[in-house]
């Protein structure tokens, strides 16, 4: 791990100047995002054990509210980001109050259902784009549109964005917010036990959550310059993110990273090889990691690894 | 005195689990807490513990009323507890499951650390500091539970059958750890089978039967008194004894 830290960063670094075809920095910048979304989603829905279907209502608000100050006030897409990063926590605050006080899948079902509201009710609304959707500026006015021509701007700004999340990460692991979602994950009356402000401590994880999932969001649609209802709050950008954080290791800190590697990429090949006519296979792709995770390795390629590592230095040992 | 419960009772619908129990415990006593299985011990227990609301009744622990109180609450206000079915957070390691609860007195990382090392020390987990709890055996659960409510600094510790499912030879060494913990100053309620942990541990004993306490006081008192008997050998044992 030592070693590995520096070389993961000096590929992510490199990488678009070893693969310098657009076509493939375009895949880069795809799995910055992807990784950046599951990581936020890891927090609550890997740390913490709360797994969340709804994290698109979070990534769409995020995705929303910068093209909505462009397209009413004028103003740059940015200015949207910490506006929608409070609307999330806010959001985030309203579902996990009432939730919470329940144990078991009533989160799980919450977030489904909410973000699948949101999603229906967005589409409706005239000022919100209805259900075509909102655009962003076509040509930048200024640096500050963040509007750029090629790919590479949006690598560096999606990988700076990845590590202080990341960062973020593995501060909380390491402290006692760390270790209190570890152990509600674990076994929760045991936590409360213990002291653990069980439903305090998921609701403070879920808000943090939002606020990195949102950011998500924003990067996506000022990139994208362009957002509508499915994109945004979609079921399928819900379910992208646990899958991602789930087959990299739900609960460890580059599990969602290594997850999204992985998955991308594969996602990229599956639409060249096949076309058009190939875009169900994404929910064939994801419903088999899902039916091969349950059944071989529930704790992702992470746990894989660890049981592999471990069996293997005991046989050489020996 | 350090607990006090009065008139508990724990209704699940129309049964009665918990019937009017009273628990009085001063600081730096042994209690234990025995009866028959589905006597209603566990039930008791977790109304102590804050796991579960008694239907009427009240619990105050040094003068402060914890009744409807949470069980992170009762955690603050000094009160520790381990479960019948160990409940180590498996995937985290030994030094791990500690720090959790070292974490309530000690916000920072590394006092919090340090202190679970120093009760790793204590409770002889050491060696297994960086093992994931999964790994240990029941007796290693066992005693990672109880390692883990130290961390914690009690002043009551609430033990639920820690020593069942133990060798003779591990209850020996947990009576010890036992004795141990009780020579810092932390006062100790115990629900136990064992009869002989019971019997060299226990200052006092309170005797459980469906739901009722049945008879307390000294160890060697209550298992001559006849009720007790009764409850736990049936009504014809003691028939047969009195005929002799």
């Amino acid at each position: 791990m030592k070693i590995g830290l520096p070389l993961l960063a000096l590929a992510l670094i490199g990488y678009p100047f070893v693969l310098n075809d657009p076509f493939y920095r375009d895949i880069g910048v795809a799995v910055l995002l992807a990784a950046i979304s599951a990581s936020a989603w890891n927090v609550v829905g890997g740390y913490a054990g709360q797994v969340s279907v709804g994290h698109g209502m979070f990534f769409g608000v995020g995705a929303y509210v910068p093209l909505l100050v462009f397209q009413h006030g004028a103003w740059p897409p940015v200015v949207g980001v910490p506006i929608a990063m409070v609307l999330s926590v806010l959001l985030a605050a309203a579902i996990g109050y009432p939730t919470f006080r329940l144990r078991g899948h009533y989160f799980s079902m919450a977030t489904i259902a909410i973000a699948e509201l949101i999603r229906i009710y967005v589409g409706t609304v005239d000022y919100l784009g209805a259900a075509i959707g909102l655009q962003g500026p076509a040509v930048g006015r200024g640096w500050w549109d963040l509007t750029f021509r090629g790919e590479l701007p949006y690598y560096y700004i999606f990988l700076g964005v990845l590590a202080v999340v990341l960062y973020a990460t593995f501060e909380m692991q390491r402290s006692r917010f760390g270790s209190y979602l570890r152990s509600i994950r674990a076994n929760e009356r045991a936590a409360a036990s213990l002291g653990v402000p069980v439903r305090q401590t998921k609701l403070r994880a879920l808000m943090l959550s939002a606020a990195f999932t949102s950011v998500a969001g924003s990067l996506y649609s000022i990139k994208t310059g362009f957002i509508d209802p499915e994109s945004g709050f979609g079921l399928l950008v819900s379910v992208q993110m646990l899958i991602t954080a789930a087959l990299g290791g739900a609960g460890t800190l580059f599990g969602p990273l290594i997850g999204a590697l992985i998955l991308v990429p594969l996602q990229a090949a599956t639409n060249t090889w096949f076309g058009g006519g190939g875009s169900g296979l994404t929910y064939i792709l994801y419903g088999g990691i899902i039916v091969l995770l349950a059944r071989f390795e529930p704790g992702g390629l992470y746990e894989f690894w660890h049981h592999f590592s471990t069996r293997w230095r005991a046989r050489h040992a020996a | 005195m350090l607990l006090e419960a009065k008139g508990v009772s724990k209704a699940f619908g129309s049964f009665f689990a918990v019937r009017n129990a009273d628990l009085t415990v001063a600081e730096g006593e042994i209690i234990g807490l025995i009866g028959p299985n589905g006597a209603g011990k566990s039930t008791f227990f977790n109304c102590l513990a804050g796991d579960a609301a008694p239907t009427s009744g009240t619990v105050s622990f040094d003068g402060v009323d914890l009744t409807r109180a949470s069980p992170d609450t009762h955690a603050r206000a000094g009160i520790g507890r381990t479960f019948q079915v160990p409940a180590t957070f498996e995937d985290m390691t030994v030094l791990e499951n500690v720090v959790v609860g070292a974490y309530l007195r000690h916000p920072h990382r590394n006092d919090a650390r340090s202190k679970a090392l120093e009760i790793l020390e204590l409770t002889g987990l050491a060696r297994f500091a960086h093992q994931r709890a999964r790994g240990l055996g029941t007796p290693g659960r066992k005693r990672l539970e109880i390692a883990r409510v130290l961390a914690l600094q009690p002043r009551l510790m609430l033990l639920d059958e820690a020593l069942a499912g133990l060798t003779p030879g591990e209850v020996q060494r947990a009576v010890e750890l036992l004795r141990k913990i009780h020579d810092m100053g932390v006062t100790l309620v115990i629900v136990e089978h064992i009869m002989e942990v019971i019997m060299t541990l226990a200052q006092r004993v309170i005797v459980f039967n469906q739901g009722h306490v049945i008879a307390q006081g000294k160890p060697e008192d209550v298992v001559k008194d006849e009720g007790v008997i009764q409850a736990y050998l049936g009504r014809n044992h003691g028939k047969r004894r009195g005929a002799r």
